[in-house]
């Protein structure tokens, strides 16, 4: 588990700390509410804000296991008791975020690839459709489980395991990671100054080439 | 399964006053439930109503487990509890925290009456609220609809859950629906954002 935590990770912390450091008093961003009293936080960790912990690494490898086979046993044993795909699902996404903040968010990124999560989500939707269409194809209706070549029963099952616990443990991930990049930090707010063809080609988005702006958004979290 | 062993403990009279059904456990949990959610609506500090409405949604996990519906637990124990906060904490480090001298928001007097309305007039309906466990609530009452489904998921499905009997099989193209349109929120996350990568 501790290969997951690469060199990179206290360089948002890091550059936050000095690259950001001496621009809170130059203008606030316009997606950005302006300070009304006290501090302004975010200035200081605009990044994914990560503190390597000697109390919650140890926990976190210690309860990680167990509540991901948790997260399995309520998938893949709720026609025998209470839970299904959606509980588990969100259970074993639970489990990821528990990762990443242990580990770091851009850590566990680097880990869980954006090919498993989009895996996930669409087999997730595609395995529930096909499934259903099965049954259409043989001259029934939709989600006509008598008519799957398995049991009744491991049809229900399936449906459970690989649509609705993929689709939805593929989309927390997804939204998890969507939201610890969030908004782009310079600009309007939106990530549209062409990183989006970027991100198609490339997962890691720190060509030498690419322009300061690129590179400042990268440095502080801004990269996904 | 669990609707039979629910028939067989023996009935709550619908005469008798609904205080007197209220254990200590329920009681205590209600009580959490309620404070919590008037914490979280009034807490100024958005990190600790983030907080607060996590404990909140832990205790009515606890609550449902307590009313015999695991299933739901489970669902608002991880969704709620656990995803939603986790969500709401990663937003707010990505916003503006502002601190904060008064721990509670005054009230706003308009909506507190507003929101006192409100609670007065459901309140109203609450006399023609059967009681919890009575036989002669609609669920009971009605053996075509949901003693039908205790009865026959088992026979048709094979399952001995009868929560995902009837999610799954018996209304599966509204599951499908749904699993969709979880499926099409990520999609929507990814265009409001101007991504094309989830990671």
């Amino acid at each position: 588990m501790s290969d997951v935590r690469p060199e990179d990770d206290a360089a948002p912390g890091d550059s936050a700390a000095d690259g950001s450091g001496d621009d809170p008093d130059s203008e606030v961003p316009p997606h950005r509410a302006v300070p009304r009293s006290g501090r302004l936080d975010s200035e200081i960790r605009q990044g994914t804000p990560y503190t390597e912990s000697q109390v919650i690494m140890p926990t976190v490898k210690i309860v990680a296991p167990f509540a991901f086979t948790y997260g399995l046993f309520i998938t893949f044993h709720g026609s025998g008791s209470p839970g299904g795909g959606f509980q588990g699902g969100a259970i074993v996404a639970a489990v990821v975020f528990m990762i990443a903040f242990a580990f770091g968010i851009e850590a566990t990124r680097d880990w869980l690839a954006n090919t498993v999560v989009v895996a996930l989500a669409v087999g997730g939707a595609l395995a529930f459709a096909g499934i259903g269409l099965i049954p259409v194809a043989r001259g029934g209706a939709f989600l006509q489980y008598d008519l799957l070549p398995i049991p009744v029963k491991y049809g229900l099952e399936s449906v459970e395991i690989f649509g609705i616990a993929a689709i939805v443990s593929g989309v927390l991930m997804g939204l998890f990671f969507l939201l610890a990049n969030g908004f782009n930090a310079n600009g309007n707010g939106f990530g549209d100054d062409g990183r989006a063809e970027e991100d198609a080609g490339d997962d890691r988005g720190d060509e030498p080439d690419a322009p300061d702006a690129d590179r400042a958004a990268a440095t502080d979290g801004g990269e996904r | 399964m669990t609707g039979t062993s629910f028939l067989a403990a023996p009935a709550l009279s619908q005469t008798a006053p609904v205080v007197a059904q209220v254990t200590a456990i329920e009681a205590s949990l209600l009580a959490f439930v309620v404070l919590t959610a008037l914490a979280t609506a009034m807490a100024r500090d958005v990190l600790a109503a983030v907080i607060v409405f996590g404990a909140y949604s832990l205790g009515m996990a606890a609550l449902y487990t307590f009313y015999r519906a695991p299933d739901v637990a489970l669902t608002e124990a991880a969704i709620s509890a656990g995803v939603t906060t986790v969500l709401l904490l990663l937003t707010l480090a990505k916003t503006t925290r502002i601190d904060h001298d008064a721990v509670f928001e005054s009230v706003n007097v308009p909506a507190a009456g507003a929101v006192g309305l409100l609670f007065a007039g459901l309140l109203l309906t609450m006399g023609d609220v059967p009681a919890i466990g009575s036989p002669d609530a609609p669920v009971w009452s009605n053996p075509e609809v949901s003693q039908w489904y205790l009865a026959e998921t088992y026979a048709q499905t094979g399952v001995d859950n009868t929560v995902m009997g009837v999610l799954a099989a018996f209304r599966g193209f509204d599951t499908f629906g749904e699993a969709v349109v979880v499926f099409a929120g990520g999609i929507a996350a990814l265009i409001v954002l101007h991504r094309e990568v989830f990671a």
